[in-house]
């Protein structure tokens, strides 16, 4: 479900974020840090610090639904990946560089608008929880008309 | 940490970095979305636009729960606002203030009309909470330095300040030095150095710079169309704007029109021929008025992100207001002048024109289907000005006359001059300072109030063309 090409987007130089809902349908949302898509396409790894996900948590083990929103700040290119809970776990520490990686090259792309990388100078990045769900669908969200239409 | 309040998260309400947008649809499906900016309403509410019936605006309007995430520009702290969806407004202060900021951005980006507000969504803010993962940095050495550039400045309207600024504008006693006196001193009074001031032109729909400061180049007769640009849009609209972190709207707006793409759309690709800023952060325009009358469009310009604070806007729209009547006065006062002044100088040639010949002659020929006026094969200048220009050279080869008055402008039936509002002097300003820039042989001097001669360094070649 999520192509070469998309996975190679959402892994590089974009803002995460994921959103949740309560019982109520009240939104919740986090910060994420950086993703991996598995190599079926049909499953992604968010990375939250550990303080995001204890926020987003108990709306993933209530009810599984999630969407995580991808961004970049240099053109605004932007989509979305509806998916449902499957498991919590640690990051370890061999995917701690990776996940660095990709909110410094997020930071960079910043930069590059004029937003100084020293701004998130203390937006924590470990200890890290990983999020695995299961792709349910993806959806284009650059602004303009078509966003929100699936993605072909 | 205590809740804030809205009112202190002003500079997140700037639009300088993406906010968030969280929704759910009623059978309980999250969305999270893009957001390009979150608009302050009052203490217990803001405003979100609604362009495009996205995903995130069905869903507010079958569950009016939202939250929205905005970082803090000046420190980096997060926050989010739980919101409850209260309603829309499709006209008003508040819409007119949103529309205009997006027609500003996409009319910059050569794109205006493409992008309609179609509502400004209303949401009452139920609490704001600190984003733990986004707190704000630590104060040291390395933040501080890129703060210097980003921070919010403080207030400018001083007091002190405003008098300067008005003692200055009340010693000038003609048009030219006004303008200048007005650019001036809003650098020296107020520290803006970035300033332009254009004037309705003859043809209907457009704008001319008379004047500018702070730019390489100088400008003067650029063109900008009604709803064209924070100039064309403000004269449009007859409304202040101010507008922050127009490089990212800007990049907003090119992204939806990659997606809105079409062919048709095509023409519209340009870029205004104003001077400015590559990247100008920070925008205000404000319209100077005179009961209901567009005497004039000032604009200020910082490549600081968030120079100009809301209270700029409505203190200068106040301001704009003084010089707007400042201005017509000044006019007024000069048009009864030259009622006062002597009969047209008899026939002589001054001294400047008396040594032209030492240079090359140069080649002026009057495009009458355009009434424009090229100078050896370069643009000069077109309209009002061109057809002054091409008179006082007429006169100037026939009879050997150089020196010229307002009066018998006003009286000269080949141009055609209302009988009310003829804007000559600015005219005759525009014309002046084009020729400082694009032709420096020709040089008009002013000689006492209403009186003029035209200086010529060089001989000149006179050619009427269709």
């Amino acid at each position: 479900m999520v192509d070469a090409d998309l996975a190679a987007f959402v892994q590089q130089c974009v803002g995460i974020h994921i959103g949740t809902r309560n019982q109520r349908l009240e939104p919740n949302g986090a910060r994420a840090l950086a993703v991996r898509v598995e190599h079926d396409g049909a499953h992604i790894v968010v990375y939250l610090a550990e303080v995001a996900a204890k926020r987003i948590l108990p709306d993933l083990q209530a009810n599984g639904r999630a969407a995580v929103s991808f961004g970049r700040p240099i053109d605004d290119r932007a989509c979305q990946i509806k998916g449902t809970f499957i498991s919590l776990r640690a990051a370890g520490p061999q995917e701690r560089a990776e996940i660095v990686a990709q909110f410094e090259s997020f930071l960079t792309n910043l930069e590059q608008i004029g937003i100084p990388r020293s701004l998130a100078q203390r937006w924590p990045t470990w200890p890290c929880m990983a999020i695995r769900l299961k792709v349910t669908a993806v959806f284009t969200q650059t602004p303009g008309p078509d966003a929100g239409e699936p993605m072909r | 940490m205590m809740t804030p309040s809205l009112e202190s998260l002003a500079t997140c309400f700037q639009g300088l970095l993406p906010a968030q947008l969280y929704t759910c649809s009623r059978d309980g499906i999250p969305n999270a979305a893009y957001l390009s900016h979150v608009d302050y309403v009052d203490s217990s509410h803001v405003a979100l636009s609604f362009q495009f019936f996205n995903k995130s605006h069905r869903n507010i309007a079958e569950n009016r729960h939202a939250l929205v995430m905005v970082p803090d520009p000046d420190t980096g702290q997060g926050w989010q606002l739980r919101l409850q969806y209260v309603g829309s407004e499709t006209s008003g202060p508040l819409f007119d203030r949103m529309s205009l900021r997006i027609e500003a951005i996409a009319s910059y980006c050569g794109l205006k009309g493409i992008f309609k507000l179609r509502a400004a969504d209303i949401y009452e803010v139920l609490a704001v909470e600190a984003v733990p993962e986004e707190p704000a940095a630590a104060v040291g050495p390395d933040f501080k330095e890129d703060l210097a550039a980003t921070r919010v400045p403080d207030p400018v309207f001083t007091l002190k300040a405003l008098q300067d600024f008005s003692a200055r504008i009340q010693s000038v006693d003609c048009l030219e030095m006004l303008v200048d006196s007005i650019l001036a001193g809003l650098e020296e009074s107020f520290g803006f150095k970035n300033s332009m001031f254009l004037v309705p032109g003859e043809e209907e729909g457009v704008l001319v710079t008379i004047a500018t400061r702070g730019y390489g180049e100088k400008g003067a007769g650029a063109e900008v169309r009604m709803g064209e640009g924070i100039a064309g849009v403000v004269a449009e609209a007859r409304k202040p704007i101010r507008i922050s972190g127009l490089m990212r709207g800007m990049l907003y707006a090119l992204a939806m029109h990659k997606e809105a793409s079409d062919p048709a759309l095509a023409i519209h690709r340009r870029r205004i021929p104003l001077p400015g800023h590559a990247n100008p952060e920070s925008q205000l325009g404000v319209p100077l008025l005179v009961r209901g009358d567009l005497v004039g469009v000032l604009v200020l310009e910082s490549e600081v992100r968030y120079r100009f604070h809301e209270e700029d806007k409505a203190l200068i729209e106040l301001l704009g207001s003084y010089l707007a009547i400042a201005i017509q006065n000044i006019q007024m006062h000069e048009r009864s002048a030259d009622v006062a002044a002597e009969a047209p100088p008899e026939p002589r040639v001054n001294a400047a024109t008396a040594s032209a010949s030492s240079n090359a002659p140069r080649e002026v020929v009057y495009y009458t289907s355009d009434e424009c006026i090229l100078v050896d094969g370069e643009y000069l200048i077109r309209s009002l000005p061109a057809k002054i220009l091409w008179r006082l050279l007429t006169i100037r080869e026939s009879t050997g006359r150089g020196e010229f008055t307002n009066r018998e402008l006003r009286l000269d039936k080949s141009l055609n001059l209302p009988e009310w509002k003829d804007n000559l002097e600015s005219r005759l300003l525009l014309l002046r300072r084009r020729l400082e820039q694009k032709c420096p042989d020709f040089r008009i001097a002013p000689r006492g109030r209403g009186r003029f001669t035209l200086e010529l360094a060089c001989d000149v070649v006179l050619r009427m063309k269709q």
